[in-house]
């Protein structure tokens, strides 16, 4: 009956040991405790034998039912249920022993040899179960220190994930605002072009304004004059009317009455002309976007060419220079933005004359400047040519001439976007442009406008 | 007598012949018109001697301008009086038509009575 103690301690002291602490209600604490203490004072009483033997045994084999009876029952040790198996059948053997030898002596005799073998194969058959129980356990405890570590990464992964999350949130608000300033500054640059190139518009117009009030004043002066006339020939007119009979003039009086029609036409013509001129400047000082229709092209050209020819003339230092028009006249209208491509003409007519007067400034006297404009009509293609005869461009600088901002002229006379923009211009058609030069001899604006003519 | 008038504006040419109508008709006023430098040249050099007299030229005009005229045809025919038109009343262009030769100067618009006491006086000489 001591081995029951001695199981039943070592039950105790084994789940306490390695299951015990945290996992413990205070309550099953204190069931160890006096399960424990119980059990060494049982043993120790075996040992000197003072207790009665049935009393001993009977409460030997009480304890140990508690015991297993409390292992079974308590949550707590819900995987170590089996360990209350394992000393059950020694527990079994002993309960048999006991009863057997309290109750029936007689038999016990008779079967004490095979309960000695059962009692035998019981502890085999305990230690067998403990040592699986162990092995067991040691499995379960690899597995959970396996998952704890797995746990532990698991929440190492978490905790780098976040950090990298952070990073990136950080890192994609730092990369928002940079986007943002870019935006800002992008939107400057496009509010600036926009201010250049209005001021360009209002530059050529400046350098027009000299030149429009010239060729207003023109139909102007025809106006007042044929006007002036007619209201003097409609007096004489009256005059005539009133002589008598016989001696009116009739040849004089159908003068005078042709005169009068013919003035009146030119009146008109020459008010419509004016009208031409301020819708033309109007268009250039307004700053928004002229449409695209047919367009007589050549119509174009004469026009912008003659206001560019006065507006030089009137602003600070003239050159004389000869304006030769080759227009193909089988050319029909093609489909233009009147207003932006005029530019285009003034502009490159523009550069002409300050290009001729570079060379006029700078060779003998002999230099006739001489501005050639054509026009002609190819298979599917309409080729406009703008050719000065003054210095060249040479080769280095040809290509960087249509870069915005480049100018050879000094000071605050080029703002250096006139090409530019013309080239711009001429791409918005679907044209292109090319220059051709030679130094000292020719420049040559070579523009290929697609043939939209119906 | 003959006037030539050297403008690159067509209707100058009725303009003229209306305003001196009465001149053409009574004084003997014969006027020819040239719309370029190179024209009036021509109608200058074609002529032995030259019939025209006098003339009235544009300054402003697209190839030969009008000062470039008159210094050519001042030194080809220096008897011709050449007086200038100018839109631009500007003392430069004053000065060298001056320098050139020049009789006078006239600026834009044209002040006809002032231009026909001019004609009348050469006319009636």
């Amino acid at each position: 009956m001591i081995l029951v103690n001695i199981i039943s301690f070592f039950l105790l002291y084994y789940l306490k040991k390695f299951f015990g602490g945290e996992n413990f209600s205070p309550e099953l604490k204190k069931y160890f405790k006096f399960g424990m203490l119980g059990a060494g004072i049982l043993a120790l009483a075996g040992i000197t034998k003072i207790p009665p033997k049935l009393l001993f045994d009977f409460l030997s084999l009480a304890l140990a039912g508690g015991i297993i009876f409390l292992i079974i029952n308590s949550p707590e040790l819900e995987e170590q249920k089996n360990l209350a198996v394992t000393p059950l059948p020694i527990l079994v053997v002993q309960v048999v022993k006991f009863i057997l030898e309290t109750f029936l002596p007689s038999y016990y005799e008779v079967i004490d040899k095979y309960l000695a073998a059962a009692g035998f194969f019981a502890i085999i058959w305990a230690v067998t179960m403990w040592l699986n129980h162990r092995k067991e356990m040691k499995a379960i405890q690899i597995e959970r220190m396996i998952s704890k570590e797995k746990e532990r990464q698991l929440f190492l992964a978490q905790e780098r994930k976040e950090e990298l999350e952070r990073l990136v949130r950080a890192r994609t608000s730092e990369i928002q605002n940079q986007k943002e300033e870019l935006l800002q500054a992008l939107n400057h640059l496009k509010s600036t072009q926009e201010q250049l190139v209005q001021q360009e518009k209002l530059a050529s117009l400046g350098q027009l304004t000299a030149g429009i009030a010239h060729e207003i004043k023109n139909p102007l002066n025809f106006i007042n004059n044929f006007a002036e006339l007619s209201e003097d020939f409609l007096k004489e007119i009256q005059e005539e009317v009133q002589k008598e009979n016989g001696q009116m003039d009739r040849e004089n009086l159908q003068d005078l009455l042709e005169d009068v029609k013919s003035n009146l036409k030119k009146i008109r013509h020459h008010g419509h002309r004016a009208d031409n001129i301020v819708k033309s400047m109007l268009m250039h000082s307004r700053g928004e976007k002229g449409e695209i229709k047919n367009t007589d092209l050549n119509a174009l050209i004469r026009e912008y060419t003659n206001l560019a020819f006065h507006g030089m003339r009137a602003n600070p230092n003239p050159i004389n220079v000869e304006i030769a028009l080759d227009l193909d006249e089988s050319l029909k209208p093609i489909l233009l933005n009147a207003e932006d491509f005029s530019r285009v003409i003034l502009n490159l007519t523009k550069n002409a004359f300050d290009a001729m007067r570079d060379k006029i400034n700078g060779v003998s006297s002999d230099y006739k400047a001489k501005l050639e404009i054509r026009t002609k009509e190819l298979e599917d293609k309409v080729l406009l040519e703008i050719e000065d005869n003054g210095p060249g461009v040479p080769e280095e600088i040809k290509d960087k001439l249509l870069m915005p901002f480049f100018t050879t002229k000094k000071g605050t006379d080029g703002t250096g976007l006139g090409l530019s923009i013309t080239h711009d211009i001429v791409k918005s058609h679907g044209g292109s442009l090319e220059i051709q030069s030679k130094v000292g001899e020719f420049t040559r604006f070579r523009i290929l406008l697609p043939n939209s003519a119906t | 007598m003959k006037i030539l008038i050297v403008d690159d504006e067509r209707d100058i040419e009725d303009l003229f012949k209306q305003k001196f109508r009465k001149e053409t008709r009574n004084l003997g006023l014969e006027l020819v018109f040239a719309f370029s430098g190179q024209e009036a040249l021509n109608i200058l050099g074609s002529e032995n001697p030259p019939e025209v007299m006098y003339v009235f030229s544009d300054i402003n005009m697209p190839g030969m301008s009008g000062l470039e005229m008159l210094s050519i045809a001042k030194e080809r025919f220096p008897q011709i009086q050449i007086s200038m038109i100018s839109a631009y009343g500007d003392s430069e262009n004053y000065n060298k038509a001056m320098e050139s030769g020049a009789k006078g100067f006239f600026t834009k618009p044209v002040d006809f009575e002032a231009l026909r006491k001019e004609i009348v006086k050469i006319l009636t000489k």
